[in-house]
């Protein structure tokens, strides 16, 4: 802060550090103010608990990311889940079965190929993403439901099962691989080209393109990336559940962007990044751990994280940019 | 007529339009003195074959046509409800209204425009499981025989009594719900407390609302082991995929099998986690009865076996019978549903009759 206090229009900083700040301290204020009231909170065993809660929120919230870094959204997270997690349970439970770990790598592999698909059709029939996202939200859904006619495999594997049960250091695998994906995501976002440019896309795009960056070609790759993430999502959902159905991503696209906004990342683009989105799932998922512990009812749970996305929202614009709001 | 394909086909609404009034005109113009002395063609239409539950329910059709040695048709809409209608006017059309018509309609609002076509066409129908609430049998007599649901009050009282025998009748118990907006887990949430208004010594800690989804189930039960620890006796869950979501919770605690817990809907991970000791409860529908019975239901009164509007409504809006599996019988249960096909008396048809449908 003293650092801003010698600049001539210190208040403008404030505001801005403020704005980047704020998640940080909503995170730490949450905490704080549920650790006082329900002190099991504060417990080592509640915090591996909240981080496991976090860890697959983590994954997909970091592919959501780079999609909402380029000032796009992708609406397809359940669906590619569904696909992903459906497209294992078959793979193991099938003649491939001895694969074992080797049929994470293929669930990745269908979760990205429905992210070029989103891609291909958002750039190449330039059909906006959230609409081609919606649409491809179904047709996951729907080539799951197929695939396994609605029906739930249980995955034995015990390979697929440690992710879930084998524990690190005292934390499950899921969340060292979390942990693990936000570096990656980190190290793509902050230390290559392919990151530049997507602040470049997102920021201001005919620029970018005038610029020479293939502002196409980034944005497909943003979205493959995406349903990587999400394929491995569904990976660590299955690993935890044990059991692979279509229903198996119901309700993650929610608090997936959720995350993302109340992290700080604009979702006019190209402003944020993944570790504003990490601090904003672990708003997300300290809030819905520390509302079952105050007991408020699960409604009222609902508006709460509601009210969240829209004050995040809120606070994370710079209103003065927007002159007419649709 | 006969030529016109009756699945993996779709049709246009026009078609749709084109064919219902064949459906209805053809039995009147002549097809119909031809087959109605025939054989009637007994028809499941269901949602998907690769789904257990629905395969099952097909078997039971396959085994009731086959005791009879009746043609037997399967449609699948594949969870199209304009598919299911269609092929349902197809079958019309090509058994000329000479059919038997077992159903669980994809959606409740298919069931209207699927039993007017059969009434339309001199079919006998039977429904299960959706309907709209005011469409009802007596109001198409004799060819909408009958709608055959189950009691939800009924079995979320029955698992929660199981789970509060299983801790000795006292303690602590937690209870994860489904979307509170739909009717079974409006029911189900109703049976679960009678059974704890009925056994003082039980206290119900938390109710949360996980619709109806193993992960959310996860992270709920997480959070519960944090806040209530140890007092933790027993969770009741209102469906199966959220109480293995529960079983998960407390396996990565190293707490499964060690805290009871129950579902409902009888799916194989269930029945296998009950079978492990993991869950001591669920409740099977037993679709193998579903696709056979319905189908003897309606065959019955095609035949005149009885009269369906001389039946009361407790045979007309019927709540049919499901099976508790728990401990003390999942081995038998499993032996004789997943193992082997289950052995059914086909003229019982009343028999899991459990009394009128609540509107």
């Amino acid at each position: 802060m003293s650092l801003a206090t010698t600049s001539a229009n210190h208040g403008e900083r404030l505001r801005s550090r403020l704005r980047k700040t704020a998640p940080l301290l909503v995170l730490v204020g949450l905490c704080i103010l549920i650790g006082v009231t329900s002190p099991n909170f504060l417990s080592l065993p509640n915090g591996i608990r909240v981080l496991t809660a976090a860890s697959i929120p983590m994954v997909l919230a970091l592919g959501a990311t780079f999609v909402i870094l380029v000032g796009g959204i992708d609406l397809s997270v359940e669906g590619n889940i569904a696909l992903s997690a459906i497209v294992l349970s078959l793979v193991l439970s099938g003649p491939l079965g001895t694969l074992g770990l080797w049929a994470v790598p293929l669930a990745i592999l269908a979760g990205a190929a429905m992210g070029a698909a989103n891609g291909a059709a958002h750039v190449g029939l330039r059909i906006p993403s959230f609409m081609v996202t919606l649409g491809t939200w179904f047709v996951g859904l729907g080539l799951g439901t197929v695939l396994l006619g609605g029906g739930t495999i249980r995955i034995v594997e015990p390979s697929i099962r440690a992710l879930s049960l084998t524990r690190f250091v005292g934390l499950p695998l899921l969340v060292w691989i979390a942990a693990a994906a936000l570096l990656v995501a980190w190290v793509l976002q902050a230390r290559t080209r392919f990151g530049r440019h997507v602040y470049a896309v997102g920021g201001a795009e005919d620029l970018a393109a005038l610029s020479g960056i293939r502002v196409g070609r980034i944005k497909v790759l943003v979205f493959i990336l995406a349903g990587a993430f999400y394929g491995l999502a569904a990976v660590m959902s299955a690993a935890q559940i044990g059991q692979g159905n279509a229903a198996v991503g119901d309700g993650r696209l929610f608090t997936t962007i959720t995350a993302v906004v109340v992290g700080g990342t604009s979702l006019a683009g190209g402003d944020g990044g993944v570790i504003e989105t990490a601090i904003g799932v672990l708003i997300v998922a300290v809030l819905a751990n520390g509302m079952i512990l105050l007991g408020i009812p699960p409604y009222v749970q609902q508006a709460v994280q509601g009210l969240m996305i829209i004050a995040a929202v809120a606070i994370s614009i710079d209103h003065r940019l927007f002159r007419i709001v649709k | 007529m006969s030529t016109i394909p009756t699945g993996g086909f779709r049709l246009r609404r026009r078609d749709l339009l084109v064919l219902a009034a064949m459906g209805g005109v053809l039995p009147v113009v002549g097809l119909r003195p031809l087959r109605a002395e025939g054989k009637p063609t007994l028809v499941n239409s269901l949602r998907s074959l690769s789904n257990p539950y629905h395969a099952a329910w097909n078997k039971g059709g396959e085994a009731f046509a086959k005791s009879l040695g009746l043609d037997y048709v399967t449609l699948v809409t594949e969870g199209d409800s304009e598919k299911g209608i269609a092929d349902i006017r197809a079958i019309l059309a090509k058994t000329g209204g000479n059919a038997v018509i077992n159903i669980d309609p994809n959606d409740a609002a298919d069931a209207r425009p699927i039993v007017e076509a059969c009434a339309k066409a001199k079919a006998h129908i039977v429904t299960q499981w959706n309907k709209p609430a005011d469409l009802h049998p007596w109001d198409f007599d004799p060819y909408y025989v009958a709608h055959v649901s189950f009691d939800g009050v009924l079995y979320g009282e029955a698992t929660a009594k199981v789970l509060i025998e299983s801790i000795g009748g006292k303690g602590g118990i937690l209870a994860l719900g489904g979307t509170l907006s739909n009717t079974p887990a409006i029911e189900r949430k109703a049976g679960l407390e009678k059974a704890i208004a009925a056994n003082p010594g039980i206290k119900l800690l938390d109710f949360q609302v996980a619709n109806w989804q193993s992960s959310k189930a996860f992270d709920t039960v997480a959070a519960w082991i944090t806040r209530f620890g140890a007092d933790i006796k027993g969770i009741w869950a209102a469906n199966d995929d959220m109480a293995i979501g529960a079983v998960e919770a407390l396996r990565a605690e190293g707490l499964a099998g060690k805290v009871p817990v129950t579902g409902i809907d009888g799916i194989k991970t269930g029945i296998d986690a009950v079978r492990a000791g993991e869950m001591v409860a669920t409740v099977s529908w037993d679709p193998f009865w579903q696709g056979a019975m319905g189908l003897s239901i309606a065959y019955a009164a095609r035949t005149g076996r009885f009269d369906p509007a001389k039946e009361p409504k407790a045979h007309r809006e019927v709540y049919g019978t499901g099976v508790v599996v728990s401990k003390a019988n999942v081995e038998a249960f499993y032996k004789a549903n997943i193992e082997n096909e289950p052995k059914l008396d086909y003229n019982d048809l009343w028999g899991r009759a459990a009394g009128q449908i609540r509107t």
